[in-house]
């Protein structure tokens, strides 16, 4: 276990020396909340199930943060990794495969919930807090969301073959999941289409866990459910697909 | 009592789908020993000591490593085998001193002295981004030595250091092995090899060709010799030099006679030569060890050349 925790720490100072961390999941989910929670009036809270837009949008932008983590910083992070060679030194020196997973899977939580911390200060002082329904509910989707596609960018960064692969998977399949899956319009401005590719998007999922029982619009069991089904897979993939 | 090896192989084999890379080698380094591990690309020398290093998992064979199996035993062993690996890295950002403190274990020796004997002292600060080629390579020297280890595994150590860091990482090997710890080595480089180790070993092909110390390879593979003079100095003819015994060769190289033949075909040209006049440029060229190796990779099925084989 000593030797996981000197990884954490290891890990957390390299990834906050990213540059591509930085902007991916501390800077852009802060500027696109500001942008859009403030780009629709009272006026529109139709489209919002009734809940003043700016408080909707703060309530869905975790979601993002964890998405960023998810899909591009961690793939990335491990791809770059694999191609050269550090999972090799790390593995030579006596660190069990499994510890570098471990650590990961831990800095990506921290990653999350740190810069969950600023989002929610910066969107705080901007637009308000919206008042939380139900903390444990809302609490634990956030960290089960955060495990799971953690888990989800551990895999995809074991099975594409190198670290710029990983950037263009990762992009690709971030910002369909940011706009569809809850960082873009609302579930009620979309076409029926959209909305159905956007019950097939895990990030939606983890979206509607977490907001729905912050904003009292339901338990959201059933995707908190899918969000569970999606880290058990990926954790089962990840053990035969994790190469040095 | 027989005293067990550091690194014992037997019937090691492994694939990578179809191909077989490693085709039932025996290897054993003894306690204290510096054994090469040589050959061409592709020979298998690294893969065969990812698997002694329990990196990967061998097909069919049997590894002891200090008693132990890399496979089953990882745990135990790992923190006795200081390990630097072909085409590995660290994390750019990483800095130096991070890096010491990240692999560090309990059985480290004092930083300092480490930092110091390979010239890294000013450099605790730097990401591994901003070292040299020579640097990373003696970080990672450092990293391999670091925890005491009873093993270390050397996989291309010089490749990319200028002859002067060469030299000096060859000093900090031979006084790693005067100090006792055992050293497998995988290199390229013949001089490094002839320099440094007791024992070699010469792979082609995922087999093991020959082993056994740098001269007696020479021997068994290069057992041919070259008697160099200038033709204006001495009286001696051509067809004279070309009946002596032993004698393969004669050739005449712009002013020179190259004499080529077996180890006795030295005394035979000398004794003619006190005859004829002794140039005062005479020289006697023996084969070297990449002679040896060049030798059994053209004709890997053969274990000892003929005595009045030539160099090719």
């Amino acid at each position: 276990m000593n030797m996981v925790l000197k990884l954490v720490r290891a890990e957390l100072r390299l990834v906050l020396r990213e540059p591509l961390v930085l902007a991916f999941v501390f800077a852009f989910p802060i500027v696109t909340v500001l942008v859009i929670a403030g780009s629709f009036g009272v006026d529109d809270m139709d489209s919002f199930a009734n809940i003043d837009p700016s408080q909707w949008y703060v309530a869905s932008y975790l979601a993002v943060v964890i998405g960023a983590v998810g899909l591009v910083t961690v793939p990335v992070h491990l791809a770059a990794y694999r191609e050269r060679g550090v999972l090799r030194r790390f593995a030579a020196a006596g660190f069990p495969r499994w510890s570098f997973a471990v650590a990961q899977m831990a800095v990506g939580v921290i990653l999350t919930l740190a810069a969950s911390a600023v989002l929610l200060v910066v969107a705080g002082l901007v637009y308000g807090l919206p008042r939380v329904d139900s903390p444990v509910a809302t609490v634990g989707a956030v960290v089960l969301g955060s495990v799971a596609f953690t888990s989800l960018g551990l895999l995809l960064g074991a099975i594409v073959p190198n670290a710029r692969a990983a950037q263009g998977i990762g992009l690709l399949v971030f910002f369909p999941s940011f706009l569809l899956g809850g960082g873009g319009p609302p579930p009620a401005a979309m076409s029926a289409t959209m909305r159905h590719i956007a019950r097939f998007l895990p990030l939606t999922h983890v979206t509607d866990s977490i907001r729905n029982p912050w904003l009292g619009l339901g338990h959201g069991t059933t995707d908190l459910a899918i969000v569970a089904a999606v880290l058990v897979l990926c954790l089962l993939a990840c053990r035969r697909a994790v190469r040095l | 009592m027989a005293v067990t090896p550091v690194v014992e192989v037997r019937e090691l084999c492994k694939r990578y789908g179809e191909r077989l890379v490693v085709d039932h080698v025996d290897l054993d380094v003894e306690e204290g020993e510096i054994v090469g591990l040589l050959g061409s690309n592709g020979a298998g020398k690294t893969t065969t000591v990812e698997c002694v290093s329990g990196l990967r998992r061998p097909d069919a064979g049997s590894i002891r490593v200090l008693g132990l199996d890399p496979q089953v035993d990882s745990a135990r062993l790992r923190p006795l085998v200081g390990s630097q690996l072909q085409d590995s890295a660290l994390p750019d950002r990483m800095r130096l001193a991070e890096a010491i403190e990240l692999f560090r274990g309990p059985r480290a020796m004092p930083v300092e002295g480490l930092l110091v004997a390979f010239g890294l002292a000013d450099q605790r600060r730097c990401a591994f981004s901003a070292l040299s080629g020579g640097q990373r390579q003696r970080l990672f020297l450092v990293l391999a030595l670091l925890n005491r280890p009873e093993l270390v595994i050397l996989d291309e150590l010089t490749q990319g250091l200028d002859p002067a860091a060469r030299r000096d990482v060859w000093d900090a090997i031979r006084s790693l092995r005067d100090a006792g710890t055992t050293v497998l080595l995988v290199t390229h480089y013949m001089e490094e090899a002839e320099a440094l180790c007791d024992r070699v070993v010469v792979m082609d092909g995922g087999r093991v060709l020959d082993s056994g110390p740098p001269s007696q390879l020479v021997d068994r593979h290069a057992p041919w010799a070259t008697v160099r003079f200038d033709a204006g100095r001495s009286s001696a003819r051509p067809e004279d030099l070309g009946a002596l015994p032993g004698v393969s060769q004669v050739r005449r190289v712009g002013e020179t006679f190259e004499v080529q033949g077996d180890r006795g075909m030295i005394a035979h040209v000398c004794a003619h030569l006190v005859g004829c006049g002794v140039p005062d440029d005479l020289a006697v060229v023996m084969p070297d060890l990449e002679e040896a190796v060049i030798a059994m990779l053209a004709h890997p099925a053969e274990r000892a050349l003929e005595p009045t084989g030539g160099p090719r």
